[in-house]
């Protein structure tokens, strides 16, 4: 019985997709920018609430975002960072996620559509979609 | 379909329920949504291979359905719907024409499709442009949890007790 070999050409291929996809991640990973000056942009459903540069962040301080739903994320300024520091929503990855200083990976509250994105002081807000709602 | 399918259908839907429980059970490991083992795929795996993609379907969304209303919100039936059927899709298709051979390669194709899936929602709902920050974080992780459910479909597979093949 003679075995049937046509599969080890579209492995190869797939194998070698999987490799560069996971090659490209991680250089993209450790290429991150780091350090710097951030404004931290709060959306929410997509849309700009507030806009607030952390460098002129002299005290720490914390207010609150109330959603659509009557959800509410505690979110904590501190000179250089933010972070969510409480939810009511119920896996709370966002609060577990703590501060973040750099743009690599936003905080996201999915069941409450709460997005912070840090951005670099330098950068103009092209990707903002309301710009003029900045209220801090 | 027979009654023996069915039962064995049920039996499946069953097991990977149980799966996705226990699965559940075990706190985030990384403080990122999105990403886990998706341990429940393993069935979805052996299904494709030693039945039918119209089988492994049946018990994909029949599992959603069910764990949805067991210990999910709304949201996150969405979340599962979309990746479990790109993934099913794209699985199917890889174990085709790997001619069901090398099932971690399928397997590793589906974490991968399954969280890209899952992004597709996750942008649909917040209609943010940053949630493609974590799409290097969701490849790796889709790929790596892949590989592990794909090698553990294939193991398992091997210790499939030979009457189950005359049922499909």
């Amino acid at each position: 019985m003679k075995e049937n070999l046509s599969y080890r050409k579209p492995a190869l291929i797939i194998a070698a997709f999987l490799l560069v996809l996971c090659l490209a991640s991680i250089v993209f990973l450790l290429s991150g920018r780091e350090g710097g000056h951030y404004v931290a942009d709060i959306f929410q459903n997509g849309i700009l609430i507030q806009s607030i540069p952390l460098d002129d962040i002299q005290e720490i301080g914390t207010f609150t975002v109330t959603g659509e739903n009557g959800c509410v994320n505690e979110i904590e300024v501190r000179p250089g960072s933010i972070a969510i520091i409480s939810a009511d929503c119920p896996d709370k990855l966002c609060v577990h996620q703590g501060f973040i200083s750099d743009s690599r990976l936003p905080i996201t509250c999915l069941p409450n559509r709460l997005v912070i994105q840090l951005r670099p002081v330098s950068d103009s807000a092209e990707t903002v979609a309301a710009p003029d709602a900045v209220a801090y | 379909m027979s009654v023996r399918k069915t039962t064995f259908l049920a039996l499946f839907t069953t097991l990977s329920l149980a799966i996705f429980a226990i699965e559940s059970a075990i706190p985030p490991l990384v403080p990122i949504p999105g990403i886990k083992l998706g341990l429940a795929n393993i069935i979805t795996l052996i299904l494709l291979r030693h039945f039918s993609a119209r089988d492994a379907l049946v018990v994909l969304i029949s599992r959603i359905l069910l764990s949805a209303f067991l210990f999910g919100q709304a949201l996150s039936l969405l979340y599962s719907l979309m990746g479990g059927l790109c993934s099913l899709l794209v699985m199917a298709v890889v174990m085709k024409v790997l001619q069901k051979k090398l099932v971690f390669l399928t397997g590793a194709m589906g974490g991968l499709t399954h969280n890209l899936g899952q992004l597709a929602v996750a942008f649909a709902i917040t209609r943010t442009a940053g949630v493609a920050a974590y799409l290097p974080f969701l490849i790796l992780s889709g790929i790596v949890t892949g590989l592990f459910t794909g090698l553990c479909a294939g193991f398992a597979g091997k210790l499939l007790p030979s009457f189950l093949s005359d049922i499909s």
